[in-house]
């Protein structure tokens, strides 16, 4: 499909939504990340057992973003969200660095899943904010994303709490499905 | 759904489930929601949908109320098939019940109720929580009943989350309808469980009364049922609860008026005044009546409820049977139900309209209702001495009417009143007799003949008349054969005359010969023998005065009826059965479980596995102590429990060494408490230490139960004593298992002696300290007895015997006197001391008194050298020994006088 269709697409049908999934490791900030674009503000939350959906409209794009929870009980049942996935914002605590081996090891298998095939990838290196954070270029290098082939992916430093980062990879994100990447 | 939506039902296309999965995950909102619709109805009728689980959760974080009830709706049914899956559904509920929406908010927390899954039930409480404290009552009482649902589910997770607190906490709610469903939630809750949870208290008491005038009907409902369960405190405040209830009996609810009604009559159990009674029945007659006109199906209920109210408390209705008489219309049940009453209601004032009521139901056509109609009349003339002539003119003038099922009914209740007034209505017999011919039921048959035979003498043909049903014996129902056999032994006992006689042959030969009935065949025999051997005993027997019968239309046991009292307004004063007679509970099973196991902890059934080597050590105490255990832990156990049990309580009496024998000679004597409590549960924050220090089998043991009293689980015991004069420590690591609130266990720790030897004079003193993980150290002081230390191969040879004694100096010999103690037989206190490896040596005689030699040893071959010199009977026992050690004979003598004395 080309930009124009899709341009074309939208502006006629207003309520054409993007399917986004955020994914990452428990307590690496999606469901704050979700309502900070949703909503602008930063909201107390606890564990997410389940999910959270919320449209989130931006850059004449509407975004349905699917915050999938992130405990290790509840990591199996993402697939079950994997269908129709235009794109994934995948969210690393950038300051959990024991932690980081898992969250290449959970980022791999996302990306092996034949449904997601096609899906945009953007990471979100989140809580910056946090002293001892590893910048972009260090998780780059702890997720292992040169590797990532035939997709198209970018990482962005961000704080969720501070919002710094967020609507730049919307962005990013945005400008990818525009152009058909997704 | 509105009436336009059948169309969702009438899909028949092939791949529906694919097509659905495809339409739930559509971008558009609206396709969405048909989809939902679409699974809901195909759930609906029954196609199983399950496989849609995420796709339709998935749906579930929208805006649309309907799309959201839907999607709950289909999580109630499948959550329990889908329990993984179930949880995707948590952090949805927990939203929804943050929502702005207060209906949302009650939504979420009402279906979180409904998903039994316990994966996500923990994860529920949370909501559940904020929700009791919801600023709207539709929240607070949606949440009150949830945790009666979640009780249900997981008592325990309800306990420990404090909800009971908070439900209790909601019956002083400001708003009546949260009261109300507090109420029904904290009595659901009590039904399910064996420990007080819900007390009505005064403070509480005037609470419901107030919540009672404000709230809705069925909320009415729920606070008058729990009333009915407060017992008051006296007949005054009983009096003033009532008073405030009464004005329930006007409502327009029936199901309120039959709570009040219930409510009113427990409390009128403690009200002693007269008057307040009569007015209160006078007040109560009215509601119950206008129940009658209500529909056929209200009004059985309320006949069923009348039935047991007049039982107790007939004065109530006692002036209203008029309204219990019935009319053609009425539905057969609801006219078999008022006979029921009519009959219970029945007075010498009313009777002769209570007759004429009845004839005329005989003359219906429903012929169970006339059958019942003439047995009513018969019921009312056992019941009403003076009315019974009247009674049976009534049935007479029904006989004459010659309906076959009419005449054959009235001969069955006739038969009862002759039982009732004996020897009094004779005179109808002839009459009776008319319609013998028509007589076609057993029950009819045998009535009659029964009548025959009791009045054989007084009916001149009564021969004849039993001749005719003679022909037909062979093919006669048992119930027939049974009376035929007895009238015919009645009537030769009564006429001894050839015909008679020809007649008994032929029933006893019938009855003995040619049956195959058992009954039949032994009362035949019986009568056989018994005039063949006595005429005049048989006569005697057979013909003794009968006791008169009574009436039996107050049937119900007053036990029964108090229970089914209490549950008026229930099914089961419907049934007129107790609740647990159709109400099967799994918990009342597990209750009992509870109930035992305090009982199972004491006796120590938690037993650790370093003392099943010592099960069944000494057997000399096993026999005797055997009934002994058995008493001590009545509850059922398992088998395999037994022997460990029995065994460990015989030990017991071993470690109890001063005892041993004692519990030999007396085992009934209560032994209190196996072990002395050491460290108390009130100064071991909730842990209970009991222990002693025991000899088995040659060796020392410390014989501990730990009770843990607390909340937490201790676990990662470890156990150290102090520097002692025996230098007694632990062989080995203390092994207890972790110990969970409300357990206990036990253990045998062996022990070695001469470790760490206390300096100065010796003491029985032990010093205990015990700690574990999660508390403090504790310390504790432990008294033994010397006699733990005597050991088995304390026996000495006569002549070493005497040498040593004399070998020792003279400042080795001590002695004390024990007047309280009595030696009543040589034989058992020798046994006594024997077990407690003392050893007879030798016996002589000084005067009147006996002087025992004994010997023993402690370890490291340390002898001692025991005489003993008391009078049988007499109180008063010198023991004298001779030790290398006698600095030790302070503790011998203590140990001594603890044995003999007991």
């Amino acid at each position: 499909m080309g930009i124009m269709f899709t341009r074309l697409f939208s502006s006629v049908f207003g309520n054409k939504e993007a399917r986004i999934l955020v994914l990452g490791l428990d307590n690496a900030g999606k469901t704050t990340i979700l309502y900070r674009l949703q909503m602008g503000e930063v909201v107390s939350t606890i564990p997410t057992i389940g999910f959270n959906v919320e449209t989130v409209q931006y850059n004449n794009i509407k975004f349905q973003v699917w915050d999938l929870g992130g405990q290790t009980s509840i990591r199996p049942y993402w697939r079950c969200y994997f269908p129709n996935t235009q794109a994934i914002i995948y969210v690393v605590d950038s300051s959990d660095t024991d932690r980081l081996v898992i969250a290449k090891e959970e980022f791999h298998a996302i990306l092996e899943e034949e449904e997601l095939k096609g899906a945009a990838v953007l990471i979100f290196a989140n809580k910056q904010d946090l002293p001892g954070a590893l910048d972009e270029a260090a998780v780059t290098e702890a997720l292992e994303l040169h590797k990532i082939k035939n997709r198209q992916w970018a990482i962005f430093k961000t704080s969720a709490i501070k919002g710094e980062g967020l609507f730049e990879g919307l962005d990013w994100l945005s400008n990818t499905l525009k152009s058909g990447g997704g | 759904m509105s009436g336009h939506d059948s169309k969702y039902f009438s899909t028949t296309k092939k791949g529906e489930i694919p097509e659905l999965k495809e339409e739930l995950n559509s971008q558009y909102k609206d396709k969405r929601k048909d989809a939902v619709k679409k699974v809901i109805a195909a759930m609906t009728v029954g196609k199983d949908v399950s496989s849609l689980f995420t796709d339709v959760v998935n749906c579930m974080q929208t805006e649309n109320l309907e799309l959201k009830k839907l999607v709950y709706l289909y999580l109630i049914n499948y959550a329990k098939s889908q329990p993984d899956l179930a949880i995707l559904a948590v952090n949805t509920f927990v939203k929804d019940s943050q929502d702005p929406n207060p209906l949302i908010r009650a939504l979420a927390v009402r279906t979180m109720g409904c998903i039994r899954v316990d994966k996500i039930t923990e994860y529920l409480c949370d909501p559940l929580q904020r929700c009791l404290k919801d600023d709207d009552p539709y929240v607070r009482k949606t949440a009150a009943i949830c945790v009666a649902k979640l009780y249900d589910i997981n008592a325990e997770l309800v306990e420990d989350r404090g909800f009971l607190d908070a439900l209790k906490d909601l019956i002083s709610d400001n708003n009546p309808m949260v009261v109300a469903n507090a109420v029904a939630a904290l009595a659901e809750i009590q039904e399910n469980s064996s420990r007080p949870i819900f007390e009505i208290t005064s403070h509480t008491l005037s609470k419901l009364l107030t919540a009672l005038n404000e709230c809705t009907e069925w909320g009415q409902v729920f606070i008058l049922d729990a009333l009915s369960k407060y017992k008051a405190a006296d007949a005054r405040e009983a009096e003033n609860i009532v008073e405030r209830v009464t004005p329930r009996l006007q409502h327009a609810n029936c199901a309120v008026v039959l709570s009040a009604v219930k409510m009113i009559l427990q409390q009128m159990e403690l009200i002693t005044s007269t008057d307040v009674v009569r007015n209160l029945c006078k007040k109560m007659a009215p509601p119950l009546v206008t129940l009658l006109s209500a529909e056929p199906e209200i009004q059985y209920v309320a006949l069923r409820n009348i039935n047991l109210i007049v039982q107790r408390r007939p004065t109530i209705l006692a002036h209203e049977i008029k309204v219990f008489f019935c009319k053609y219309n009425d539905p057969i049940y609801v006219k078999m139900e008022k006979l029921e009453i009519m009959i219970k209601l029945a007075s010498d004032r009313n009777i002769d309209q209570v007759l004429l009521e009845f004839k005329e139901y005989a003359t219906e056509v429903d012929v169970d209702f006339v059958r019942k109609a003439v047995r009513a009349i018969g019921r009312c003339a056992i019941k009403l001495e003076r009315a019974a002539e009247r009674c049976i003119s009534v049935l007479l003038e029904l006989i004459k009417i010659k309906v076959n099922y009419v005449v054959q009914e009235a001969i069955i209740v006739i038969k009862d009143i002759f039982r009732r007034y004996p020897n009094t209505y004779e005179s109808i017999i002839a009459t009776l007799c008319e319609s013998l011919d028509t007589l076609d039921e057993p029950e009819a048959k045998a009535s009659m003949i029964w009548i025959i035979g009791e009045y054989a003498e007084r009916i001149d043909n009564a021969d004849e008349l039993l001749e005719s049903f003679l022909e037909s014996f062979p093919e006669e129902p048992a119930q027939v054969q049974l009376q035929l056999l007895t009238a015919t032994v009645k009537l030769f006992l009564k006429k001894p005359t050839e015909g008679p006689q020809q007649m008994i042959q032929v029933v006893l030969n019938n009855a003995t010969v040619e049956t195959d009935n058992p009954d039949l065949r032994d009362r035949a025999y019986i009568y056989w023998r018994l005039l063949s051997t006595d005429p005049e005993a048989a006569k005697d027997v057979v013909l003794a005065e009968k006791p008169v019968i009574s009436d039996d239309s107050n049937q119900l046991d007053p036990s029964l009826l108090d229970e089914l009292l209490a549950n008026i307004a229930t099914l089961s004063s419907v049934y007129h059965k107790p609740p647990d007679a159709f109400v099967t509970r799994v918990k009342t099973a597990q209750r009992t479980e509870e109930d035992d196991y305090p009982d199972g902890s004491e006796t120590g059934y938690s037993e650790s596995p370093s003392h099943a080597v010592d099960s069944g050590a000494s057997p000399p105490a096993t026999s005797t102590n055997a009934p002994y255990a058995a008493a001590r832990q009545p509850s059922p156990v398992s088998p395999a429990q037994v022997p460990d049990l029995l065994g460990d309580l015989v030990g017991l009496d071993n470690d109890n060494s001063n005892n041993a024998i004692v519990s030999i000679d007396q085992p009934t004597v209560p032994a209190g408490p196996p072990l002395p409590v050491l460290l108390p549960a009130s100064s071991g924050q909730g842990l209970q230490i009991s222990a002693q220090l025991i000899r088995r089998d040659g060796q020392i043991f410390y014989s501990l139960l730990f009770e843990n009293n607390s909340q937490i689980p201790l676990d990662g015991f470890m156990i150290q004593f102090n520097k002692n004069t025996f230098g007694v420590a632990a062989a080995g690591p203390l092994q207890v298992p972790q110990l969970l609130p409300g357990t206990s266990a036990r253990t045998l720790l062996p022990m070695v002696l001469f470790q760490n030897i206390a300096p100065g004079p010796p003491s029985t003193l032990l010093q205990v300290a015990v700690k574990n993980n999660q508390q403090p150290v504790w310390y504790f002081n432990d008294k033994f007895s010397l006699l733990v230390f005597f050991t088995e191969d304390g026996r000495i040879e006569r002549s070493t015997f005497l040498e040593t004694w004399k070998s020792l100096p003279d400042s080795n010999e001590v002695s004390k006197d024990f007047q309280g103690i009595v030696v009543n037989s040589v034989e058992t206190t020798l046994d006594r001391l024997t077990s407690s490896n003392m050893f007879f040596i030798a016996k002589r005689k000084h005067a009147n008194q006996e002087v025992l030699y004994l010997s023993a040893k402690i370890p490291r071959g340390i002898p001692f050298l025991i005489e003993l010199t008391a009078a049988v009977g007499i109180p008063g026992l010198k023991c004298a020994i001779k030790t290398p050690s006698p600095e030790i004979a302070p503790l011998f003598f203590e140990a001594i006088e603890i044995l003999l004395k007991s």
